[in-house]
Formats: C-alpha cells, sequence, structure tokens
C-alpha cells in the first residue's frame, strides 16, 4: 500500500539517527507522541502502510517505520482501551503467514509480544511449524499466555527439528491446563521425548514435566536422572523441581518418594549437595 | 596433618578438617577465618566471559583460587576442552571446578549462576545480576535449593552508613519521609544501542548462536558485542542497569529493602526503541512505606524537581527512641566472598538481596519502555493492572535456554 503524504510526512517526524547511529540527541516526546497519536487514527491502512515500509535487516532503511510500529503498540498499550489495542493486534496479524519476508514477519510477531492478546494467538499458533518463525511466535504467545496452551498442545505432533524444541520447551513455560494435560499426546508425548534421541529435546521435556508438576511423571525424570554430566545435572533438577510442585500441590508420596530416590543414590563426594538438598527437602516434607 | 596436602573445598566440607573444626585445639590459622587463609586449602576456579570484566571478576573469588578453566564464545578454534572452551555446560561438568567467576555480558548471568549451582559451585557474577526480574527470583530459588554461596560483583554494601541500616531496621522510626535521588552517573548516552546497524559477517572465531543464547537470535553486528552490548534490550539494559547496581546496592542495604520493591514507579523519557536503549530523563520509585527513591539521569530532558532529596539520620528519632537505639546490637558484620566459601556463610551480596536490588533497575526500564506508570506487587513479584507492561517481567527465553 503506498503511503498518503500525510502518513510519509508523519513517519518522517520520528527521529534522525544522530552521528553515532543512535536515538541520543534531538529526540522530542512531544513531537512523537503526537505524529503517533495522528498516525494511530489513520486507523488499519496507516498501519499496514507502515507494514510496508518494513524491509529485511541490510535491504533498505526502514529505522523510522521500524520506530513508529514498536511506537504505536506502545501507544495502543497507553490508551487504556482494549478495543483499540485488539484493533492494532488483528490488523498486524493479518499480514503474517503471506508473502512478506520472514525478517519482516518476525518483527510484527515482536510487536504481537508487545501488544497482542487472545485474539492473536490463532495467528501465531500456525507459525509454530515455520523454522523460520517458531522460536519468536512461541515467545510472543507465552508472553501473550491467554490461549497459548492450546496453541502449543496442536502444533507438538506436526511440528520437526527446531520447532519442536521451542514446542516442548514452552509448553513446560505454559504448564498447560489439566484438561489439555489429559489430551492424547499431551503429557504422554512429552514423556516420550525424554528418551528421545536428542539431548535438547530430552532436557526440555525432562523441564517441562517437571515444571507442569506431573506427579506420574517421576519415574521417568529418575531414570533420566541417571544419565552422566550436563544432562545429569539437568534431569536432576527436573527430579527436584517436580517433587517441589508435587509438594505446593499437596503431593508429599510422590514428592517424597523423588528426594528419597536422589538422597540414596547421590552417594558420591561429587553429589554431596544433591544429597543434602535432598535430605533438606524431605525433612520438610515430613519423610524420613 | 600433612601441611602442605591440598584439599579440595568438597574434602574439606566433606568432614576431614571440618569435623576436627569442632574442636579448639585445632589452631585457628589452620581453620582459616578473616585473615587466615590456610595454604592447604586451595579451590577450583572457572572463568567464564573472559572479556574486559573479566580477570578482575576472577579475582574477587579469594587468593586461593586456582584457575583451572577459562570459557568464552569467543574461543572457537582455540578450545581444548581441558582448559579452555566456548560452552559452560563442559565447565559445569568438571568435579575438579569449586567456584565458577561470571562475566559474560548480562543477558548470561542469571543461567549459568543457575547452571553452576545446578552443577554444586559457587559463584561470584558480575553486575547487573540479571536482564529481568524473574530472572532473579530464579537465582535466589536454586540459591536456596543447593545451598550455594552466591554473590554479585559489587560491594556497595560494605561501604554502607551501618547506624542509618540501624535506624531502618530497628523499628522506632515510624514514618519514613526519606527521598534519595542520584544524580547522573547512569552513562545513559554512553550505553545506547544503534539504531541502523546492518547484518556484518560473524567474525570466525565466534559462536554467534551461543553467544545469543537465551535472547532472540538477530544478525550479528559487532556492536551488540564487547562492552556495547550494554546498548541493547536483548543484552543488558542500557546504563541504567550497567550502573544501578553499582549505586543502590549501598542505597537498599542502608534503607533496609532487601527483601522488598518498590510499589509505584514512574518515568519520564521519549518512547523506547525496540531494540537499542536509548534516553531517558528520570525515574520515580515509591516504596509502600513513603520511601522515595529517584533516579535523575541528568544527560535528556528537564530535571527531576517533584521532590527534594531528604535523608534519614538518627535526629529523625525522638529521645527516648535514641536511647533504645543505642541499645540495640550494631548490624551483623558483612560476610565477602572468600570468607563466604571458606566459611559457609551466606555472603552479604548473596542472590535474594542482589535480586531486589537490580529489580529497582528493571522496574524503572519497564516504565520507560512502556511508558506508563506502572504499579508492582512486591510479594508476587507482578506488575499490577497492566498486562503488557507485566511482559517485561519474566521474558521468554529462546529454547534450548530456561530457568
Amino acid at each position: 500500500m503506498k503511503p498518503s503524504s500525510k502518513l510519509t510526512s508523519l513517519v518522517n517526524q520520528m527521529p534522525d539517527p544522530d552521528g553515532r547511529g543512535m536515538y541520543c540527541t534531538d529526540i522530542d516526546k512531544d513531537k512523537i507522541d503526537k505524529a503517533i497519536a495522528q498516525i494511530h487514527k489513520g486507523g488499519r491502512n496507516n498501519i499496514i502502510a507502515i507494514i510496508d515500509m518494513l524491509v529485511p535487516p541490510g535491504k533498505g532503511d526502514d529505522v523510522k517505520a521500524h520506530y513508529t510500529l514498536h511506537c504505536l503498540a506502545l501507544h495502543v498499550c497507553k490508551l487504556k482501551d482494549d478495543n483499540q489495542r485488539r484493533r492494532f493486534a488483528r490488523t498486524v496479524a493479518s499480514q503474517l503467514g503471506g508473502d512478506r519476508p520472514k525478517a519482516v514477519q518476525k518483527y510484527l510477531v515482536r510487536i504481537l509480544q508487545v501488544a497482542g492478546g487472545k485474539e492473536v494467538v490463532g495467528a501465531l499458533g500456525e507459525l509454530l511449524v515455520d523454522e523460520e518463525l517458531c522460536e519468536p511466535a512461541a515467545q510472543a504467545l507465552v508472553a501473550i499466555g491467554n490461549g497459548a496452551a492450546r496453541q502449543l498442545r496442536s502444533a507438538l505432533p506436526n511440528a520437526r527439528g527446531r520447532c519442536r524444541l521451542t514446542v516442548i520447551q514452552n509448553l513446560g513455560v505454559v504448564r498447560p491446563p489439566a484438561f489439555l494435560r489429559k489430551q492424547e499426546g499431551g503429557v504422554d508425548a512429552l514423556k516420550k521425548a525424554v528418551t528421545d534421541e536428542d539431548q535438547d529435546i530430552r532436557i526440555a521435556a525432562a523441564w517441562a514435566l517437571a515444571n507442569i508438576g506431573d506427579p506420574g511423571s517421576a519415574n521417568v525424570l529418575l531414570r533420566a536422572a541417571d544419565a552422566e554430566g550436563w544432562e545429569r545435572i539437568q534431569a536432576t533438577k527436573a527430579c527436584l523441581l517436580l517433587a517441589e510442585n508435587l509438594l505446593a500441590a499437596g503431593k508429599n508420596y510422590e514428592a517424597v518418594k523423588i528426594y528419597t530416590h536422589l538422597r540414596d543414590t547421590r552417594t558420591e563426594p561429587a553429589e554431596r549437595y544433591v544429597r543434602d538438598a535432598a535430605k533438606k527437602a524431605l525433612t520438610a516434607a515430613g519423610g524420613k | 596433618m600433612q601441611k602442605n596436602k591440598r584439599v579440595t573445598r568438597r574434602q574439606f566440607l566433606k568432614g576431614s578438617i571440618g569435623a576436627v573444626a569442632a574442636f579448639t585445639i585445632v589452631p585457628r590459622h589452620v581453620l582459616g577465618g578473616p585473615g587466615h587463609m590456610p595454604p592447604s586449602e586451595t579451590f577450583g576456579g572457572a572463568l567464564i566471559g573472559c572479556g574486559g570484566r573479566g580477570n578482575g571478576t576472577f579475582n574477587g573469588l579469594g587468593p586461593n583460587v586456582e584457575k583451572r578453566a577459562i570459557c568464552d564464545v569467543k574461543f572457537v578454534g582455540k578450545t581444548d576442552n581441558k582448559m579452555v572452551y566456548t560452552d559452560f555446560r563442559r565447565v559445569m561438568e568438571r568435579k575438579d571446578i569449586d567456584v565458577v567467576a561470571i562475566a559474560t555480558p548480562p543477558h548470561w548471568h542469571a543461567l549459568i549462576s543457575i547452571a553452576a549451582m545446578e552443577a554444586g559451585k559457587d559463584i561470584l557474577c558480575e553486575k547487573p545480576m540479571t536482564r529481568f526480574i524473574a530472572e532473579g527470583r530464579a537465582v535466589a530459588e536454586a540459591e536456596k535449593r543447593y545451598n550455594r554461596i552466591f554473590q554479585v560483583g559489587t560491594y556497595g554494601r560494605f561501604s554502607a552508613n551501618r547506624e542509618r541500616r540501624k535506624i531502618m531496621t530497628s523499628g522506632l522510626l515510624k514514618e519514613c519521609k526519606a527521598v534519595y535521588i542520584k544524580h547522573g552517573g547512569f552513562k545513559v548516552r554512553e550505553w545506547s544501542g544503534m539504531v541502523n546497524v546492518k547484518p556484518q559477517p560473524i567474525p570466525r572465531s565466534l559462536d554467534w548462536d551461543m553467544y545469543c543464547g537465551p535472547s532472540p537470535l538477530r544478525f550479528y553486528h559487532p556492536h551488540r558485542t564487547g562492552g556495547t552490548h550494554r546498548g541493547y534490550w536483548d543484552y543488558e539494559g542500557g546504563g541504567m542497569t550497567d550502573m544501578g547496581q553499582h549505586f543502590f546496592d549501598r542505597f537498599q542495604y542502608e534503607y533496609a529493602k532487601d527483601d522488598t520493591s518498590p510499589v509505584e514507579i514512574e518515568a519520564y523519557a521519549p518512547p523506547a526503541h525496540p531494540e537499542a536503549c536509548g534516553m531517558w530523563g528520570w525515574v520515580e520509585l515509591k516504596y509502600a512505606d513513603g520511601l522515595t527513591l529517584v533516579f535523575d539521569s541528568e544527560e535528556w530532558g528537564e530535571r527531576y524537581n517533584r521532590k527534594e532529596d531528604r535523608s534519614v539520620s538518627i535526629s529523625d528519632l525522638n529521645e527516648q527512641s535514641q536511647r533504645k537505639l543505642r541499645e540495640m546490637p550494631d548490624p551483623e558484620p558483612l560476610v565477602g566472598f572468600p570468607e563466604a566459601i571458606r566459611t559457609r556463610k551466606q555472603a552479604s551480596g548473596h542472590a535474594a538481596v542482589s535480586h531486589r536490588c537490580v529489580t529497582l533497575m528493571h522496574l524503572a526500564n519497564i516504565a520507560i519502555r512502556t511508558g506508563r506508570k506502572i504499579h508492582y506487587d512486591p510479594v508476587k513479584e507482578q506488575i499490577i493492572g497492566d498486562e503488557e507492561a507485566n511482559r517485561l517481567v519474566n521474558q521468554p527465553m529462546r529454547a534450548p535456554w530456561h530457568l
């Protein structure tokens, strides 16, 4: 969309980078605020015209458009009018998934991380299987929170490689509600991933199960903690984290089982600190 | 006891010397203590992040630490996985490393600190302790879970006004009307980021993916590394976080705010850039008890003029309270890192208090970045009534990195 001369003039009111390439000189807050408010009044057409000005890094000068779009995201959050914020977020989200360069879409996803809400989780969820966009999409989803678990859970069966790792880890971040965990492939898929051939996947899955606080995962995680090196350290952490979450949920029996196992198996001097941590927690949990 | 036999810290803790420490017939110079370091007590040390602050931070570990590993993402092609590493996880696997000095850019501070504690090591971490608030809570939880020693590499509280600390912790001051204004020194302009960077080829010696770590994988530009990384939200938070922990560790200790945070934060600044840290004028942070803290950059816009400096002193107490104060014990002596790892006493700049200190700067930056007055719940450590601002309290990490 070709920008109107009025929009071009408003965008040009954004500051020019100074001699060091920074926004440190002649930064006029009032001028910026007024220009952004006027651009916002122009609605959807203005937002899309600004998005049209964005280019991938190194492919042209979009410094002012880049800053303008971010200022608009801040502006709609500042208005404390959720309709205005939603309208802005939907417009930005409508530009995802098409022919725009991936680097530009990545920036749009980051804008949604600032100002998006439940209304854009579907659009973000579709990007979870895109190798280039899954990471920022997952980050925006977990930042938004509301509705993120369902998107991540749905993407898990189709996610491959880097996307799979991202989805598994972020399932642990959002700690999906019980009804989603019980669906076929939910927690079971994570348990299976604890024995994946990729070490990053194994560690992420163990941590996700621990963070979710799944009581049926104790044995899986304790077995994982028999590994060596970094994986042993991380799986042991997952065991301790799971036990803490189980205790917080009143599931003392399962927690005591984990602590007892760690107390009895961490017998080398180099792992004394784990044994001590388990012993301390056992005492607090009322175990022997 | 063989005088020159090398005893590792773990052997020490296991009881070979620790057990006899209970008997007073053992001379003090053998047991250690302030100014008495037994020559046999050698700790295995590692330095992670070998840039500008690397050696200085490592030296802060104390005199009896032997450097056994160095690790930096810029060592690609130079590693031997015995002394020189690019991946800190390999260092964590080593059982002969007891203490770790962390001098990486701040976006790695929390994760490496936590990993070190999970591996049973003690940590001296360069300031600022973290990149966002939730990281600090996670470090403090790991410190507690694994009972490790952690100290942040700034020592403001060690030169604090102890009388003020005593007044503030005494409970004798009924109302705190103090206003603490820090004028200038934040290096706002110096540690700003570039808004017009263009992609550059990644140097062969640099593992750029590992450098970015938990932060978004951006294109490479040298300004994002080597000290000037401070100017980017991805890695630090400008001069605010870089200098703030120096300034306010002392404030936090003197005013007894180690267990809490401000409840209302307001900033005067132009709209922030999404990636590059930039200019701000001042930030006002109010505590629930009435104490006001102000950061006045003196580098942009109008100067702060809402309130005037007013400190707490003995004259704020009536005569009866002053008498009571004199009868109270003085604040506990502070414990430095070398003493802490030797005695297993908690270091005075431990994770929980250092987290509260760096939270000040994170809250200020959130107010700057959102352009909104924010309200903070210091118990839940959440921003109240502003879902979008709250997203900056706990920022997502790039897999496989997580807290």
